[in-house]
This record gives structure tokens, C-alpha cells and sequence, in this order.
């Protein structure tokens, strides 16, 4: 920065050794004589500031009197001297970099005891920079952090001044904790917390007492205001790339707030902590966070009206998560949750005239009778609040249910009877309102937008640390009073709902979505890994299965993608298992569930797009309902994975190949290198051996790989030779090499055996597939299952795609397709008797139903609402162009990739319009 | 002091490994490389040239605030470029590389250019992890690498400014949204043609703007 600078050039008397005593007297002698900094001598102030850190530095590391020197003629004033004449810039930043650069290296203590003794470290805290030059502010703010770094019993009494109050360290880094330099801010953050874990009594007193409040108020009030900027911005349209960089900055930045607080609570320093948390519930967390659950009108009116300020309730039920996930501090989460399992706006409300506490505009409760808030359901508002709540609830559910994908999705045998038991002991059960505006979120409409974060909060609430089990109860976990209801009737419902619709073709339940269904789920229902799963709801859930297992089997093809799609998606889904704490982390994930892999949003957490995509997703649901199946039936996997992996032949294991067909070849490989080996075979496997140094017809594996994977193929050039990819092998990554034989007929023999050999894997394979499948196994390979069920579940997706624009010419050609493939209907047969065995009585199945009624019933539950008149002409096209690739791909799996690309353009042309279907 | 860009960095990697070292060593090169001096520092800030732009770099150590969870998170977030540094004679130093390779990615944005910096090469008698195992670690999760020694000055300067002109081609490319300070990438303030300040720089006058 300094370079280029002639720094002794108007100095007769330079001593040749820098690292001296003599050196740092010379530079004492140049520094006294220029104690007025003027244009002329500011280069060789600089000069000399710097050369004096050096050989303090080198002092302290070396030659003790050259500290001593420095502090007998109390160089330090010197600083301040030239502080006070504002310097500018380019003296400062050194002076500044000089003194962190001392407080940075100096390792003995004492010198650092000298070194802050006499108070003129404090008046350059208090000195009044010039905080608009950026670099001054930087230097400035590493130079305090550095400071604080040094931080400890001992030396906070240097800084902190117990008598005149007075802690200018720490009151003066505070001024600059909303500073808009982001590094400003950190370093800002790093000082409080170095401060805050020194164990000194006093100085913490003067912290809470004197600082606490305006610094955690304003704060909260920060976070607060990020968090209506994220409002804003969620709400923006997000089709802009700088908006979506904006969303995910302030998501980061939500983050980053709550590890700050959490890193403060971790402290546990409790006259700090009661503070902090008071203010976080009731100026954020209460107020902002807890109040926007509510939807708008329907509540209280009395509490609205104080509440001017609000967020949407879905992004409120993303943060609350979040809050959850991070924080795990007994004292903030665990009146947190209590007032969102127990309490309800008319019990805050209350709670709030009888508490003296005055807060300007929010909602304000005091934090030690939180407890009582929870304790006091009784309340007369509260309870015909709750039964008007309640009726609105059932005719929206019933609304709901049709509105969703295909109407079949949950249908219990229960009686009137029944229902109405449930009903009044829902309203016991759910004794607080905000609860149930949790649960109003479970309940997809059009979207499962707002199911995923009201998910995600039930379980991050669930998996908190710091939350007592018992106040779970009768909520969230099983184990109630009652000896009948083990769990929260309603909720689990909700849950197998969820996982119902997410089951069938065309549904906008993203696999992320489902994933955490299930989850959550298992988390509730499973004691000891013992399932307390009511019978009907178990054979809920066995219902969902069989709809999975019937979607996949309309997939199910004899061809080579299937097979490798499946072991994709098995080994994808056990290698990610599903995080809760990196689900949250994502911004994406508050823009609107689509379904174009072009936003770059992962599979998993958007909706298919493609018959590629649709198949992959039938997979995976598949494979995840059958494992919740299996967990709740406390079954092991026996059928998956379709391959293990781990029995493939590990490297140097000796085979007895006595009796084998051994071919020799050479193997040529990528690299250049040749080596000779013997090719063996066993039933699934291709090993590469070399002979057994000591026994005799026995052979050492070098490499071996599942022949199921191997791609043959011949050389044009060279008749005797052959070129083996294999995708995985026991070294675990691909191998690709090129095998030269000693002649043509052995390179035919060798070919032949690994392609048959490939071909019965496979096969094999897929009549694994098939048996997960309930599919009749030998008839696979000739007739491809088809059942009226997947005949409507094509229309629907056709439907679903042309939504209902389509005039009712299109929608008879997709009826006649469906004449067309009647042919393949014969499995609806065992479809229906498999069915008859569940009480979920999937009303899709139904072969009495008349089919054109079907199709009407289709096309009303995807009758968007209000979402039509926003479709231009040219989405319009788009939309049928679509519809016809899907059309033509359907029965042709093999042709798809070729058609998706133009598929996936067309999608996001659209994807704009598409989105409010 | 005018430039055209602002590029923040942060230096990780274990204690020890000289991270503070080479910052000193880049920002303020004069100092002396001496065997029995030790010295670094927490924060510095330096103009290079690239393409005949100024370009500001600012370098921030992340020292000793490992405790602490939302500090390493914000730091990296707010970050251009990251030198990743590990100590060629501590052979653990090295091994410890991939957490600090995870933990970066998955805090960072994901544009962030990242350098592998093998340090202490002059301490050749001592090494413990050869310069192809750094190569190949670097390869491997495509990272920059280079050896350098904080002590000989060796190859510091080329380490700071070779992660700048991967970040400043990254902007020419479009990658980086630059209006987003948030990605640890500042424009400069904006001057006109005819101020004074503009062929600042190199020939930076002796007087800075007055407080």
C-alpha cells in the first residue's frame, strides 16, 4: 500500500540495524520532532509509525528493553497527539494498522498490561474518526474487534471503568451494529460476543444495566425490519434474477440473525439472557412472527387493531421454523411454543390488559407470565371463538377435499356418529386457536406451499432440545391422558391426507413435501420403534400404498432406463436423507412451487416436469411410502436394494476359478497402461482376476463390477477387441477400458457371454421390480399393465397440462385415447381385489363409474381459481404444444428425451402463467 | 482513492498456518521477512491493477472467532474470493482441508472464487505434504493452488492477485450480480471523467481526503 517510498531518504542518522533498541530511539528522535503533521512530513510519519509496530513487535519476541523504552517515553501519547490534528486518511489508516498489528502480536502479558494501563488506548476508542471514509471504518472496527479479542478477566478492567461507568469499547463498537458494510457489522457482532463471555461480574451489571435494552431493542427492531423487507420481497414478483438473489440475501440474513442470538443465549449468562428473550418474544417473535399466523379478518378484532404491522402467514410459519431449528434455549423456546400449542389471541390479549408493560405498537405480554397465559384455556372468548373457528374449518375442508387433485384422496369409514365425537374432541384437544391456524396450512388448496412450513414448524417445534416432552402432549406427540387417543386424531389425518394426495398423478404435492409428511409421522407414531398407529389409520396408509404402487406400475416398462432410473432414485434417496435444518435454509423455497427444472430449484422441491420427471417421482414415492409401511409394520426391507452393492467382489480377494470359464485378454486402459487378465464370470458379476501366486487354478480379483451396468461394444478396426464400460465397480468409480483378446472367436465368446449375461441381470431386475409391483411376473415382458385407473390418470395429466382451455373437441381426442389403450386393462382386475382388502376405497378405481362423468369431474377440480383470464394466447400455445408432446410420449418412454428438452422451453415460456393455474 | 471495484476476502484455514501472516505480507510488503519475526494482523487493504482497473482488495482474517457459529457464516457469506490456507510441514493442517472446504460452500455463495494456498515453502527440510498432493486436492474441487511463503514473500503476491483476476473475470462473464453487495463485491464510487481522483492509484497523492 506504502510502497515505492523512499523511507529514510531525509534522514542523516538511520542505524543499519532495523531490529534494534538504537533504531527505535532514532525513530523516537524522528517522531518528536515532527509532532505537528503537516503536508510535508506526513509520508515519513507514516513511515516511521509502521517501522515502529515492526520493531515492537520483534522487541517483544527478542529483546525485552525495546519495549521498555517505548513505554518509558510513553510513545503511545505520540498517537494521540497526532490523532487530534485530524490527520487525514493515510495517517490514520497507519496509525490504526500500527496499533493492531501491536495488539495482534504481542505475546507477554506484561508488555500488554503496559501497553493499555495508561488510558490512551480508551481516548482512541472515543476519538471521532472520520467513519465516512470506508477504510478508516475498517481499520477503525478491526482495530476495536482485535482489542476485544484480547479480552479476559484480567484485562477488562483496562477498558471497562467500574467507578466512572464507563465501558467505551464496547458502547462505541455498538453504535456501528446496523452499519451497512456487512464485514462492518460481523466484526461489530464478534466484539459483543468476546465481551459478553469474559466472566466479570461487574463489567456484565454495567452491560444489562446500561446497555442492554437500547441494544437489543434496536436490534429486534432490525430484524424486524428485514423481515417485512423479506415480506415485500416475497410477495414482489420473482420471475427477476437480482429479486431472487435479494430473497435469498435476506433468508441468509435471517439466519444470520438468529445464530447471533443463538450464539448470545449459548453464553448463558441469565441477567443478559432474561433480557434479550423478553425483548425477541414481545417485540418480534409474539407480535410480528405469532400474530401474522392469524388470517386477517377472521380473528379478534380488539388485537387486530393494534396490530397494524403484519406478514404473510406462510412466511411467518418459514421463520418461526427457522426459529425452532436454530435456537434450542429453554427460556425462549419453550414459552414460544406454549403460546403456539396452547394460547390464542384472546388469551394474549388479556394477558396483555392486566400486565402493566407498555409497548408502543405491538402486542406486549411480559415474559414471566407466559407460563400463566398457557394455563388459562378456559377462557369464555377463547372457547366460542374456538367453535366458530371450528364450523369454518369444516365446510373449507369439505370444499378443500374436492378441490384438490383427484377427489378419492381420503375417505375413512367413519360414521356421522363418529365424526361428530371427533369433532367435540377436537375442540378439547385443540384448546388454542394458534395451533389450529398451524393446521389451517396443513390443508392443501392449490398449492402445498404453505403445508410445507407448517410442516416443517410442527417438527422443528417437535425435535426442539429445549422443549419440555410433557407440553407436547396431547398435541403433537402421543401419550395423552386418555387411554383411546394416543395422538392428536385430527392432525395425524391431516398428516395420512397429506401423504394420500401426494400419492396420485398430477398432484401438486412436491416429494419434499410428502418426505416431511412421513417424517413427521413416523416422529409421532412410533414408540420405541412400535408403531400406536390406530388400525383404520394404518390401513389409511396401506390405501396409500397401494395408489403408489398402482401409479408405478403404469410406468413400469421393460426397458433400460426404468431399471436404472429406479436404482438411481433408490440409492439418491438413502445417500440424502431428508435435513429439516437444510430444508429451511432454503430461499427457494418461498417462491411458488413450479415445476421448470430451469429456476434451478431441485427436483425434490418442485414439481415434475416431463414423463422423465414423472416417472422418477412416481419411483421415489413409491420407495418412500413402502419404507413408512414397512417402519410401521416394524418390517425389514427384504426386496431393496434391487442390487447390493456391497456384495460385489472386493479388490485382492482370492477366487477358486477351478472349473470356470476363464477368457484371457488384455486390458488396455484409459491412461495407456496395459495389463494382462483373466476374465471370469459369476452369476451377476464380471471379475478381472490375475493368477494366484501359490495356488494352483485360483485367481486374485483386480477388479470386478455388476454385469447389469456393463456397456459392450464392439471395434470397427479390430475384430479381436471390445470396449467394457462399467458404471460401478468394487474400486468405486466407472471403468472404462478397451479389452483385446488373442483372437476374433474369443472376442465373440467373451462378447456373447457379457451381453446375455447383462440381458439376465436385468431381467432379473425387473422381475424384482415386478414382484414390488404386484405385478404377475412373465407377462411383463409382452403386456405392458395398464388399468382404468392409469387410463384416467393419463387423461388427467393431459387435462392438467391443457388445463381446461382446451375445447371439448381436444378433450374427446384424449378420451379416444383412452379407448385406444383398453386394450392393456385386464390388471384392474387384481387392482380391485387388492383394493377390496383396505378400507380406503379409491373411488378412481371404481369401474362402475361412467367415464365421461370422470372426465367432467377432472376438468372441475382444475378449473383454477380465478387463474384463467391471466393466459395469453401465446401460453395458450404453448400449453397445447405440450400437451401433444406428453400425448405422443406417453405409450413411447424410450422417445422422451429427445421431446422433453422442447417440452421444458416451452414450460418456462409459460412458467409464468402456468403458475397461477 | 478512487477504484473500480472492491473485492472482500477472508482467509481460513487452521491456527497456525500463517493466515495473518500473508495477509500483512500482501497489504504491507515491507515488512521484513526476517527468520526471527513473526507478525501478522487481523485486517488489511491494498490496491492492485487488473486490466488496467483499480481494483481494491480488502482482506479480513476470520482468527479466533471459530467459537462462534454466526460469525464464520456471515463472514464467508459476505465474501468474493477465500484463501483457504494450510501449513505444507503440518500434514493435519492438511487433512483438516475438507472441512473447511464444506463448511465454506455450504455457507458461501456459490459464486465465491476459492484459493488453496500450500504455505511455509521455504521451510522445505520440514514438509510433510508434498506439492502434489495439494495439486491434486485442488483439482479435485477445482480450487486455484499455489505454494507460497509468507516469510520469503514467494508467490504471496501472485496468491491475492490471481483469486482477484478469477473474481474480476467472473464479473466480465456476468456471473456475479455486482449491484449485490451482499456478494463481497463493491462498485467504486462513481467519478467523473474530469475529478481529479480518477488517475489515482499507484501515483496515490501524498495527502488522502481530509478528515
Amino acid at each position: 500500500m506504502f510502497r515505492n517510498r523512499n523511507w529514510f531518504g531525509r534522514n542523516v542518522l538511520k542505524p543499519k540495524n532495523v531490529h534494534s533498541l538504537d533504531h527505535l530511539k532514532h525513530l523516537y528522535t524522528v517522531l518528536s520532532k515532527n509532532q505537528n503533521v503537516s503536508e510535508s512530513n506526513r509520508g515519513l510519519l507514516v513511515e516511521t509509525l509502521r517501522s515502529i509496530a515492526e520493531i515492537l513487535i520483534w522487541g517483544d519476541q527478542n529483546d525485552s528493553s525495546v519495549f521498555d523504552f517505548f513505554l518509558e517515553k510513553n510513545m503511545l501519547s505520540f498517537f494521540l497527539k497526532i490523532l487530534k490534528q485530524k490527520c487525514g486518511s493515510y495517517v490514520c489508516v497507519q496509525l490504526l494498522q500500527t496499533l493492531n498489528i501491536l495488539f495482534e502480536n504481542i505475546r507477554n502479558e506484561t508488555s500488554l498490561y503496559y501497553l493499555l494501563s495508561n488510558n490512551h488506548v480508551n481516548s482512541i476508542i472515543v476519538h471521532k474518526f472520520d467513519f465516512s471514509d470506508e477504510e478508516v471504518m475498517a481499520y477503525y472496527i478491526s482495530f476495536l474487534k482485535t482489542l476485544s479479542l484480547k479480552l479476559n478477566c484480567h484485562t477488562v478492567h483496562f477498558f471497562y471503568n467500574e467507578h466512572t461507568n464507563d465501558f467505551p469499547l464496547y458502547t462505541e463498537a455498538i453504535k456501528f451494529f446496523n452499519h451497512s458494510e456487512t464485514m462492518v457489522r460481523i466484526a461489530v457482532r464478534t466484539l459483543t460476543l468476546n465481551v459478553y463471555r469474559v466472566d466479570d461480574k461487574s463489567m456484565l451489571q454495567f452491560i444489562r444495566d446500561k446497555t442492554a435494552a437500547p441494544y437489543f431493542s434496536n436490534l429486534v427492531w432490525f430484524i424486524g425490519n428485514h423481515v417485512l423487507e423479506l415480506d415485500t420481497c416475497v410477495h414482489n414478483d420473482m420471475n427477476q434474477l437480482s429479486g431472487r438473489t435479494r430473497l435469498s440475501d435476506l433468508v441468509a440474513e435471517h439466519l444470520d440473525h438468529l445464530h447471533y442470538l443463538n450464539d448470545i443465549v449459548c453464553l448463558n449468562i441469565e441477567d443478559l439472557n432474561v433480557v434479550l428473550i423478553e425483548h425477541l418474544l414481545n417485540k418480534l417473535l409474539i407480535p410480528l412472527y405469532i400474530m401474522s399466523l392469524l388470517p386477517a379478518k377472521n380473528f379478534l378484532n380488539s388485537v387486530q387493531k393494534e396490530k397494524q404491522i403484519s406478514i404473510s402467514a406462510s412466511l411467518s410459519l418459514f421463520l418461526l421454523s427457522q426459529v425452532f431449528i436454530i435456537i434450542n434455549e429453554r427460556h425462549l423456546v419453550q414459552p414460544l411454543a406454549n403460546i403456539l400449542l396452547k394460547g390464542s389471541p384472546a388469551a394474549l390479549k388479556k394477558q396483555e390488559n392486566s400486565s402493566s408493560t407498555s409497548s408502543p405498537s405491538f402486542v406486549c405480554k411480559n415474559l414471566k407470565n407466559s407460563e400463566e397465559v398457557t394455563d388459562e384455556p378456559s377462557d369464555n372468548s377463547l372457547a366460542s371463538f374456538l367453535q366458530n373457528r371450528n364450523v369454518v374449518f369444516n365446510s373449507e375442508s369439505v370444499d378443500q377435499v374436492n378441490h384438490l387433485v383427484d377427489s378419492s384422496a381420503f375417505s375413512l369409514n367413519i360414521t356421522d356418529e363418529e365424526k361428530e365425537q371427533r369433532l367435540a374432541q377436537d375442540i378439547i384437544v385443540k384448546s388454542g386457536s394458534f395451533l389450529e391456524a398451524i393446521f389451517v396450512h396443513l390443508r392443501c388448496k392449490e398449492n402445498d406451499y404453505s403445508v410445507l412450513f407448517s410442516l416443517c414448524l410442527l417438527y422443528a417445534i417437535h425435535s426442539n432440545d429445549g422443549i419440555e416432552k410433557s407440553s407436547l402432549k396431547a398435541f403433537l406427540s402421543p401419550g395423552g391422558s386418555d387411554s383411546e387417543i394416543k395422538y392428536n386424531v385430527s392432525f395425524i389425518e391431516n398428516l395420512i391426507q397429506i401423504i394420500s394426495v401426494g400419492c396420485q398423478q398430477g398432484c401438486r404435492v412436491r416429494l419434499v413435501t410428502l418426505e416431511l409428511a412421513i417424517e413427521l409421522l413416523k416422529k409421532l407414531v412410533l414408540i420405541d420403534s412400535k408403531s400406536i398407529l390406530l388400525d383404520e389409520h394404518f390401513a389409511a396408509i396401506i390405501g396409500t400404498k397401494e395408489e403408489s404402487t398402482s401409479l408405478l406400475r403404469t410406468f413400469y416398462k421393460n426397458e433400460d432406463i426404468f431399471l436404472d432410473t429406479f436404482e438411481d432414485e433408490y440409492y439418491d434417496i438413502k445417500k440424502r436423507p431428508l435435513k429439516v435444518a437444510w430444508l429451511m435454509m432454503d430461499s427457494n423455497l418461498l417462491l411458488q412451487p413450479t415445476n421448470t427444472p430451469m429456476t434451478g430449484v431441485e427436483f425434490s422441491k418442485r414439481l415434475p416436469c416431463g414423463e422423465v420427471e414423472r416417472v422418477r417421482r412416481a419411483i421415489r414415492v413409491f420407495l418412500l411410502i413402502r419404507d413408512l409401511v414397512l417402519t410401521l409394520s416394524e418390517e425389514r426391507e427384504s426386496q431393496l436394494p434391487l442390487t447390493d452393492r456391497t456384495t460385489c467382489i472386493p479388490v485382492g480377494t482370492s477366487l477358486d476359478l477351478n472349473n470356470s470359464d476363464l477368457i484371457t485378454c488384455t486390458v488396455l486402459s484409459k491412461d495407456g497402461s496395459k495389463t494382462r487378465r483373466f476374465l471370469a464370470m459369476d452369476q451377476n458379476q464380471l471379475i478381472l482376476v490375475e493368477p494366484h501366486s501359490r495356488l494352483l487354478g485360483w485367481g486374485i480379483t483386480r477388479m470386478a463390477g455388476f454385469l447389469q451396468d456393463i456397456e459392450v461394444t464392439g471395434d470397427k478396426g479390430e475384430s479381436n477387441c471390445l470396449h467394457v464400460k462399467i458404471h460401478h465397480t468394487n474400486t468405486g468409480s466407472a471403468f472404462s477400458a478397451k479389452f483385446l483378446f488373442d483372437d476374433h472367436i474369443r472376442c465373440m465368446a467373451a462378447k456373447q457371454k457379457l451381453v446375455k449375461g447383462r440381458l439376465k441381470a436385468r431381467k432379473e431386475k425387473m422381475v424384482q421390480i415386478a414382484k414390488l409391483l404386484d405385478i404377475p411376473v412373465g407377462k411383463q415382458a409382452t403386456v405392458t399393465p395398464y388399468n382404468m385407473l392409469s387410463a384416467r390418470h393419463q387423461s388427467a395429466s393431459s387435462v392438467l397440462y391443457g388445463s381446461c382451455y382446451k375445447t371439448p373437441i381436444s378433450v374427446s381426442k384424449t378420451l379416444a385415447k383412452v379407448g385406444s389403450s383398453i386394450k392393456y386393462q385386464y390388471v384392474s382386475d387384481t387392482l380391485s381385489d387388492s383394493n377390496k382388502n383396505t378400507p380406503s376405497t379409491s373411488c378412481e378405481s371404481s369401474p362402475k363409474m361412467n367415464r365421461l362423468s370422470q372426465v367432467e369431474e377432472l376438468q372441475l377440480f382444475n378449473i383454477p381459481a380465478g387463474g384463467l383470464t391471466s393466459v395469453t394466447r401465446d401460453s395458450l400455445q404453448n400449453e397445447t404444444s405440450q400437451v401433444q408432446i406428453a400425448e405422443s410420449s406417453c405409450s413411447n418412454f424410450s422417445g422422451i428425451e429427445a421431446d422433453l428438452g422442447e417440452s421444458q422451453i416451452n414450460g418456462d415460456d409459460s412458467a409464468g402463467n402456468v403458475k397461477t393455474v | 482513492m478512487s477504484y473500480a471495484y472492491l473485492f472482500k476476502y477472508i482467509i481460513i484455514g487452521d491456527t497456525g498456518v500463517g493466515k495473518s501472516c500473508l495477509l500483512l505480507q500482501f497489504t504491507d510488503k515491507r515488512f521484513q521477512p526476517v527468520h526471527d519475526l513473526t507478525i501478522g494482523v487481523e485486517f488489511g487493504a491494498r490496491m492492485i491493477t487488473i486490466d488496467q482497473k483499480q481494483i481494491k482488495l480488502q482482506i479480513w482474517d476470520t482468527a479466533g472467532q471459530e467459537a462462534f457459529r454466526s460469525i464464520t457464516r456471515s463472514y464467508y457469506r459476505g465474501a468474493a474470493g477465500a484463501l483457504l490456507v494450510y501449513d505444507i510441514t503440518r500434514r493435519d493442517t492438511f487433512n483438516h482441508l475438507t472441512t473447511w472446504l464444506e463448511d465454506a460452500r455450504q455457507h458461501s455463495n456459490s459464486n465465491m472464487v476459492i484459493m488453496l494456498i500450500g504455505n511455509k515453502s521455504d521451510l522445505e527440510a520440514k514438509r510433510e505434504v508434498k506439492r502434489e498432493e495439494g495439486e491434486a486436492f485442488a483439482r479435485e474441487h477445482n480450487l486455484i493452488f499455489m505454494e507460497t511463503s509468507a516469510k520469503t514473500a514467494a508467490n504471496v503476491e501472485d496468491a491475492f492477485i490471481n483469486t482477484a483476476k478469477e473474481i474480476y473475470e467472473k464479473i466480465q462473464e456476468g456471473v456475479f450480480d455486482i449491484n449485490n453487495e451482499a456478494n463481497g463485491i463493491k462498485i467504486g464510487p462513481q467519478i467523473s471523467p474530469t475529478n481529479p481522483n480518477l488517475p489515482a492509484g499507484n501515483s496515490r497523492p501524498q495527502s488522502g481526503s481530509c478528515c
